[in-house]
């Protein structure tokens, strides 16, 4: 029949058309078979099946997935794709866009923490989309009801979907009897009900319902913060993994110095001075030229060091000491000469007869010996010219009397002698200098090379250097001082153990800080046990901290990194020497090993002064400690507390050492201490002060209102006892005990001498006698300021804001997530709540 | 031929009802509905406040009626709610903090803010990107709307006539895609197959073809595959753009005057004028890098970031108007019947 052929080839020639063809088509179907016998069609059996995978398929499914998105893909290309495949892909999509989040943001921050936390954000917001409703709804649905909420399964074409997505089509086949009625007794399901199949899957859909409500009732609140708290909680674990990676990073690097070295590219630099000295080869040396010159030798150099090559190079490319006279010399000249007397407007033949001929000017210069000469000045020249110059216009005026050209003809003379400008060079003079003597010879341009490949070999070398001392002590986030200095900071914190309130109240200013510092520290001496447990916890830190900056310190003779300096700076001086460098290598090295004004001394001193400035604030924050514990117990104090001091006088001494070791800073060493004090004191009174709690009990102090108080600034042994009081005596021996067996003890020791020297002994030009027992110690200011390292008042005011700026957030976020985990899992106990048929009692 | 109810209205009328009728359903049918600016935000409107009332409500008492439209307009829950989320765990701890670190923690916060917002904004916006080169070409609407009546179980005896509106899409499964919403009324003077015609003749199948839907239906699915595609790809890159553009610092000027008080006429045209001005100097900025930017890569990632963007949109597009379904042809390739000709077969 023509319309049955019609339809037949219309649908053998488009595959859309055709019947689909499972490949997981059961294999004992029989569509003919089926056909034949009518009464028994049914629909085909289903395929599909319950996914029951552990935690140990993930990598297989993840592989799965991602072959099966691939595809899904391409389908999707070829418009081709149906509303699975196409819901996968947008998931794709979200994460490919999550991805180009992170990786932008990753470009923009600087640091490998930073960058880390970028892909870190990104990957927790999306485990916490997934980890929330598995962790707070699945599982515990499963503990308590028994019913796997997000049951997966695959249907007959091998696609992954929900079990319950849809609760108007769910495919209970896929469950058997035995599977039903096992979930059934786990809801405690009666079992001698009608239809026990039917009420337990209804419960289980409710159940399942409802889990689903509450998954996009809780999961909104739940992913950030679920994502927010998984970063919070990595910050300390990320730190820690990145200061591992960076020490190593930074040991690779100067354990493979000369390879590290290798992988600076200074061919562009190389290249740039073989071109300058090979268009110049040969040629006169011209202030072009020797800009050129300097300028590659010196681009990227400490300006010191390129100051100092230039000088060691003047000599070589000195242009300016002599000029060579020649015949090309006397043609430039008549060329000069001409363009200045065309304004005469003269004929040619005129023109001749005052500007001399070549042959004239040579023969003269050649009478005169200075004809093919090397020059640094030309009056002979000159003269030679103008006695020339005016004998022809002479010569010429007598032969036109009538002329009207003399004044013109004289003034052009004179302009040819004369510079335009001040610091302008006369025409003659330009025209002698064009020729300079130097040539760039073959010698200097060897010279030159070999200074270049010296320079660059000790730049690469000298970059390796830098970029290790960056890592390891700059002055950046995430250097290993850095963190050395943060983690030290949080363990002294956490040893103080401030409450809510101290910190709370701390946060607030620096002053407010100090006070609740003080009073944390007074309270922690003023009890030997409390104290004694204190400094154990001190210990472990301070171990801890100086073992860690041991391995940066340069003052270890070990120390690679000193080493590695030393053969830096003394290669390139030895390769210098043969080139008469003397200033590049006094600027390098220094006039002898001991020159600290070097640059060699300037990469030792930077790594050093870096752990000193850590190292210090920790020492001052320990000696405060010393103070205190010393006052608390009026222990260790005779030396300046003693018995002929009176009362009042100690009360003001105790004080002002106790607040300036805690808010000090160097500028209040450096005027000898500004303190209110009383003129009169009272004079019977020498006894000892008193303690209470590890406050002093003042019995005079504030007696006196503090406008009736004036400064005593010429109290020299005031000031000493101060500064005894504060750096001086022995260590506490209970302190002493404690730590006198660690490596930072000898440290600490150090630090208390120097800084009493060193800031006890600087010359005031107000109150010059005032000083240290009398003795001055010199010191830069910088030194000072240095050893005597952070007021712990100002370093604790910074820990306090940063303590109670996370504590906060941490707190509302940490109870609005747990509320809404609470919530969410309390729900569970009302979810799948039905009332059981009657049992059937003809069964029973 | 099975041929479709009639059911498209015209005449939606989104005015308070002031009558003293009692309020009907508003659809008896499924009814396609006109994708203009009011109609998505009706619905828009209409999903968001059924998905933070209704279905929460029907979901929590474990409803026999809940189905997968409602678990899906869920789903808006969560976007919103997360997004406010997000932007109060890194904005609403701030107000407890000193100065500085106020300061500085709320330089962050705006931009994630901003960034959640932008995040939205541009996903959606650049929907249009694909919709409308599209539309244009082929004169396929991908996004057209109807509302589909839903009939609903009873809860107990006395229930009667329950029904429910939701609002979908004429393209929203590839796989059962709503053809007989297409199809005109010709009770209402419009021809059967006039929405086909129209894209017949878009797509180049010719005029007055016969059975138009017929040849339109297997280019229809394939340009709603592949716009999918592309959109699912697209929106995300250009959400992500949006979130860059948000973390430019060129922001900062419009935050420092940033008010939502339109009742305070000079600040808030300030405002409106800083954000104008801050997004020009933000793309300059995302586009170039920005002052701080050093390397290479620093300074081209904007560019790259807005280049795979717009990449994404210009490809998906072409793959979608790159149509390869072809109208009815034999093996051979001569064209077994005239579409232009009534053919009677039998």
């Amino acid at each position: 029949m023509k319309t049955n052929n019609l339809i037949q080839s219309y649908i053998n020639t488009h595959p859309q058309n055709q019947q689909y063809k499972s490949n997981k088509a059961a294999k004992d179907f029989d569509i003919n078979k089926e056909l034949s016998n009518r009464t028994f069609i049914k629909p085909l059996p289903s395929n599909g099946k319950l996914l029951k995978k552990g935690l140990f398929d993930g990598p297989s499914e993840l592989a799965k997935d991602f072959k099966y998105d691939v595809k899904a893909f391409g389908k999707a290309v070829k418009g081709k794709a149906n509303d699975h495949e196409l819901g996968r892909l947008n998931d794709v999509g979200m994460k490919l866009g999550g991805l180009a989040i992170a990786t932008y943001l990753f470009t923009k921050k600087q640091t490998s923490q930073a960058k880390l936390f970028e892909f870190i954000g990104l990957t927790s917001f999306f485990a916490a989309m997934d980890i929330w409703p598995k962790l707070f709804l699945q599982l515990p649905a499963y503990l308590i009801h028994g019913v796997n909420v997000r049951q997966q399964y695959e249907d007959s074409f091998g696609r992954k979907k929900m079990f319950y997505q849809d609760h108007q089509f769910i495919p209970w086949d896929l469950y058997s009897d035995k599977e039903i009625n096992k979930i059934g007794d786990k809801l405690n399901v009666p079992k001698d009900i009608p239809n026990r199949r039917e009420f337990i899957q209804e419960k289980m859909r409710k159940i399942a319902l409802q889990n689903n409500t509450m998954w996009m009732l809780t999961s909104g609140f739940a992913a950030p913060i679920m994502s927010a708290l998984i970063c919070n909680g990595l910050e300390k674990p990320v730190e820690k993994y990145l200061y591992n990676r960076k020490e190593a990073q930074t040991k690779n690097l100067l354990a493979n110095f000369n390879q590290e070295a290798a992988k600076y590219d200074y061919s562009e630099r190389i290249e740039g001075l073989k071109s300058v000295l090979d268009t110049h080869k040969g040629q006169p040396l011209s202030e072009t030229v020797v800009k050129d010159v300097e300028s590659v030798l010196t681009k990227g150099l400490n300006p010191s060091l390129a100051e100092a090559v230039k000088f060691d190079l003047a000599k070589d490319l000195d242009y300016k000491s002599a000029y060579s006279i020649n015949g090309d010399t006397i043609d430039e000249l008549r060329n000069v000469l001409k363009s200045h007397f065309e304004a005469v407007k003269l004929p040619d033949d005129e023109l001749d007869k005052i500007i001399p001929n070549r042959d004239v000017i040579a023969e003269n210069f050649r009478n005169a010996g200075i004809m093919d000469a090397q020059t640094p000045e030309f009056s002979n020249h000159t003269k030679v010219i103008n006695n020339l110059l005016e004998q022809n216009i002479k010569n010429y005026l007598g032969d036109n009397p009538d002329t009207k050209l003399a004044k013109r003809l004289e003034f052009i003379l004179m302009n040819i002698n004369h510079s335009a400008q001040t610091s302008q060079k006369t025409p003659l003079e330009q025209v002698f200098e064009a020729r300079p003597a130097k040539i760039l010879s073959e010698g200097l341009i060897n010279k030159l090379t070999s200074i270049n490949d010296i320079i660059v070999k000790f730049a690469a070398n000298t970059n390796v250097l830098a970029k290790y001392a960056h890592e390891q002590v700059g002055q950046a986030e995430h250097t290993l001082l850095a963190d050395v200095w943060n983690n030290t900071s949080d363990d002294i914190m956490k040893a103080l153990k401030f409450t809510p309130d101290e910190i709370s109240k701390g946060k607030l200013d620096r002053e407010f800080a100090g006070a609740v510092l003080r009073n944390k520290i007074e309270t922690i001496t003023s009890d030997k046990q409390l104290f004694d447990s204190f400094l154990n916890d001190m210990r472990t830190i301070f171990v801890k901290m100086y073992s860690k900056t041991s391995g940066m310190s340069v003052d270890n003779d070990n120390n690679l990194y000193k080493s590695l300096v030393s053969t830096t700076f003394d290669n390139v001086k030895n390769d210098l020497m043969p080139h008469n460098m003397g200033k590049t290598i006094e600027t390098l090295w220094g006039y002898d090993n001991s020159n600290r004004a070097s640059l060699k001394q300037a990469y030792l001193d930077f790594v050093a002064d870096r752990i000193t400035g850590v190292r210090s604030s920790f020492y001052r924050f320990l000696e405060l400690n010393n103070l205190y514990y010393k006052v608390s117990h009026l222990e260790g104090l005779g030396a300046v507390l003693d018995d002929k001091m009176l009362r009042e006088v100690k009360e003001e001494l105790v004080e002002l050492a106790k607040s300036t070791l805690l808010e000090g800073h160097t500028s209040d060493f450096a005027v000898k201490f500004a303190q209110r004090r009383n003129l009169n004191p009272e004079v019977t009174d020498t006894s000892q002060i008193e303690v209470k709690e590890g406050k002093v009990v003042n019995r005079y102090l504030n007696n006196v209102p503090n406008g009736e108080k004036v400064e005593v600034p010429h109290d020299k042994n005031y000031f000493s006892k101060v500064m005894n009081m504060m750096f001086g005596g022995d260590i506490h021996p209970d302190i002493e005990n404690k730590f006198k067996n660690e490596a930072f003890f000898d440290d600490y020791k150090a630090f208390r001498r120097t800084v009493l020297e060193k800031l006890g002994g600087e010359k005031y030009f107000a109150f010059p006698h005032v000083l240290l027992d009398g003795k001055e110690y010199w010191a830069t200011s910088f030194e000072r300021f240095n050893k005597l390292g952070s007021a712990p008042d100002e370093f604790i005011f910074k820990l306090f804001n940063n303590k109670f700026n996370s504590k906060t957030w941490l707190s509302k976020f940490g109870k609005l997530g747990a509320g809404v985990a609470g919530v969410t899992l309390i729900s569970q106990f009302f979810f799948g709540k039905m009332k059981a048929p009657q049992v059937n009692k003809e069964a029973g | 031929m099975i041929l479709p109810i009639r059911n498209y209205n015209e005449n939606i009328n989104f005015k308070a009802n002031k009558s003293n009728v009692a309020q009907e359903a508003e659809f008896d049918k499924d009814t396609l509905l006109k994708n203009n600016l009011s109609t998505r935000a009706r619905i828009g409107l209409d999903k968001v406040t059924k998905a933070f009332t209704i279905y929460p409500a029907k979901g929590i008492t474990g409803s026999i009626n809940s189905n997968f439209y409602e678990f899906l307009t869920m789903g808006t829950m969560p976007y919103l709610v997360g997004s406010a989320t997000l932007m109060a765990v890194f904005n609403s701890a701030n107000k407890y903090f000193n100065h500085n670190a106020k300061f500085k923690a709320s330089q962050l916060g705006n931009k994630m803010a901003l960034g959640v917002l932008f995040y939205g904004l541009f996903k959606e916006m650049s929907k249009s990107f694909v919709n409308l080169p599209v539309r244009l070409r082929t004169g396929i609407d991908t996004e057209i709307p109807y509302a589909k009546v839903n009939y609903l179980l009873q809860n107990s005896p006395e229930d009667y006539n329950l029904t429910s509106i939701e609002y979908h899409k004429v393209g929203e499964s590839v796989d059962f895609p709503r053809w007989d919403q297409l199809y005109g009324n010709p009770q209402k003077g419009e021809s059967l197959n006039f929405r086909y015609d129209k894209i017949a003749k878009k797509i180049g199948l010719g005029e007055n073809l016969k059975d138009s839907d017929q040849d339109v239906k297997p280019v229809y699915k394939e340009v709603l595959v592949k716009s999918k595609l592309a959109k699912s790809i697209s929106s995300f890159l250009w959400a992500a753009t949006g979130v860059a553009l948000a973390f430019q610092d060129s922001w900062s000027n419009y935050f420092n005057v940033a008010t939502f008080k339109f009742w305070k006429g000079r600040d808030f045209t300030d405002s409106i004028k800083a954000f104008g001005k801050s997004f020009v100097e933000a793309s300059k900025s995302l586009w170039n890098g920005g002052a701080d930017a050093v390397t290479k890569f620093e300074k081209h990632s904007g560019k790259a970031l807005i280049g795979v963007a717009a990449l994404s949109t210009v490809l998906g597009v072409l793959n979608t108007l790159n149509l390869s379904k072809k109208p009815n042809k034999c093996a051979t390739g001569e064209k077994v019947l005239d579409p232009k000709k009534e053919s009677v077969v039998g």
